[in-house]
């Protein structure tokens, strides 16, 4: 356990060396963040100028979520899409074979080689706006909330890992994975309202088909202190079993796998 | 030309044909417009908002994912990994501009996404009760023009933009910025409508709102003759201006180019 913390510490410092080396390619990330946050900001304000509440939740409260759209469409976009970008091409390549026979868990060396470092931004201005919706509803989380919060945060981070890589995987049989992860992202950005602006069988599907409720809705719903006990056991379900599935999946899959050069 | 523009459609045609299925996930990626529709709709529930009733919202949507998909274009991607890889330096050689190879690419795209598009917006118009389109053979000749306008503009724009790369490596930045501002401020996040009259009034003058929203406004039969006549003017204009400004920027771009290899 000791030895994979200090790898992905390594890991890490690796990829921030890459990108020191572009380092124009921060401003413009900074810039296009900023964009698209003061984007998403604007459109709340136009949708709350015609409604107090959307789905049940007053402006303020949908500043949480927002937050934590932000949030993790920059853990998204560190550490999973390189990542899965990289095992799509090496699969198709066939230099999977250099992390395969690698002395690590295939599965770790794979999804968390590389991270694009300069898209923590967005992390970083998630976490600003989830602080900043506390503080304009005058609102500090009790510790528990707080406990609970870092719970369910954990879960989505479980839950999103598991899509991604259960797309990468598919990609040992299928060319086109990329639209798939295209198609997640683009689902992804109803992550941005809380799951009760949509009604009936579109909710459902967001809950537990796609469950983007677990990635942004439901850890809001925890920091506000308001997410019931079931909830929480169905986040933990959730996020352990797509991971557990995820990993068995990627097992049989390179158990399956003859590689494109041997 | 016309003899030009027919081979390099039938190229182009024959790739899109190849890769039908991608053409059928990216038109997918277009879930914005639904999830925009039901965020709207959540939002009208309890009765029209500034003027729009549910069915509005509906039609509204449905015409803009049609408008959107006329007038998408993503040249400025290709152009500027052409222009940093070098590869540009074959398609200066060609007795011919570039931009018409580009131009055929886009259109027998579009036909083929059209094919796909059409049937289900028409279905969804007809199944809505109280959906109230503008089909007079004058709106449809003002839709027509506005549609081809609001093409130009946004492809004229995009290569402008895929231009800079003669000048900076982060020309996906400028990309990815203007097509959020025609998301924002074209009609995708909100009908004009909803925003406020100042910002209305703003955006009656800039380019944005005719790049996708003017052309739904006028199926939907909102704009009086007049506003049509104004729009469809200060839409051709910043057309032709846009078309010189891609002129003025392509020569000083080709003359200060020199390529990686060459």
């Amino acid at each position: 356990m000791m030895r994979y913390a200090r790898l992905f510490g390594l890991f890490l410092k690796a990829s921030f060396l890459v990108e020191l080396e572009y380092r124009a390619n921060f401003a413009a990330r900074a810039v296009v963040s900023l964009f698209w946050a003061g984007v998403t900001l604007t459109g709340a304000g136009v949708f709350y100028s015609h409604a107090e509440t959307i789905g049940g939740w007053t402006f303020n409260e949908a500043l949480v979520i927002i937050g934590l759209f932000t949030f993790m469409s920059g853990f998204i976009q560190t550490f999973l899409q390189p990542n899965v970008q990289r095992i799509i091409d090496m699969i198709r390549l066939g230099t999977l074979d250099f992390v395969l026979t690698k002395p690590v868990n295939s599965q770790f060396m794979a999804s968390l080689r590389h991270a694009q470092v300069f898209s923590m931004v967005d992390m970083l201005l998630g976490a600003v706006i989830v602080i900043w919706a506390c503080m304009r509803l005058g609102y500090a989380p009790p510790v528990l909330s707080l406990a609970q919060f870092a719970l369910m945060l954990l879960m989505a981070v479980l839950i999103v890992y598991s899509i991604w890589m259960v797309i990468a995987t598919l990609a040992f049989w299928l060319v086109k994975v990329n639209n798939m992860a295209e198609l997640f992202t683009s689902v992804y950005d109803t992550g941005r309202f809380p799951v009760t602006t949509f009604d009936g069988l579109i909710r459902l599907v967001l809950t537990f088909v796609i469950p983007i409720a677990f990635i942004t809705t439901f850890p809001a719903q925890s920091v506000l202190g308001r997410l019931d006990t079931e909830t929480v056991l169905m986040a933990v379900a959730m996020g352990g079993g797509m991971f557990g599935f995820s990993s068995l999946f990627w097992r049989y899959a390179v158990r399956s796998y003859s590689s494109a050069s041997s | 030309m016309v003899r030009k523009y027919l081979a390099l459609m039938r190229l182009s045609w024959g790739l899109s044909l190849e890769y039908r299925a991608e053409g059928f996930i990216w038109m997918m990626t277009n879930l914005l417009n639904v999830i925009m529709l039901l965020v709207w709709l959540s939002i009208s529930k309890a009765g029209p908002v500034n003027g729009f009733a549910q069915a509005d919202f509906i039609a509204y949507y449905m015409i803009g994912l049609l408008v959107r998909q006329l007038t998408a274009a993503w040249t400025s991607w290709e152009l500027s990994f052409a222009i940093s890889e070098g590869r540009l330096s074959t398609h200066l050689l060609r007795p011919i501009h570039p931009i018409h190879q580009e131009i055929a690419i886009n259109w027998s795209e579009k036909a083929m996404r059209l094919t796909i598009l059409l049937p289900v917006v028409a279905t969804v118009l007809l199944m809505t009760p109280g959906v109230r389109l503008n089909v007079t053979p004058p709106a449809f000749v003002a839709f027509v023009a506005s549609v081809a306008g609001a093409w130009a503009l946004y492809f004229l724009a995009d290569y402008c933009v895929g231009i800079l790369a003669f000048w900076t490596t982060q020309a996906t930045a400028f990309t990815n910025i203007l097509w959020g501002l025609k998301i924002a401020l074209g009609g995708i996040l909100a009908p004009i409508q909803m925003f406020p009259p100042a910002l209305q009034a703003a955006l009656d003058w800039l380019p944005f709102k005719y790049m996708l929203a003017f052309s739904s406004e006028i199926a939907l039969g909102q704009l009086g003759d007049e506003r049509v006549l104004f729009g469809l003017a200060v839409q051709w204009g910043w057309v032709a201006a846009l078309w010189l400004l891609m002129r003025w920027l392509w020569k000083l771009g080709v003359r200060s180019y020199s390529a990686v290899g060459a």
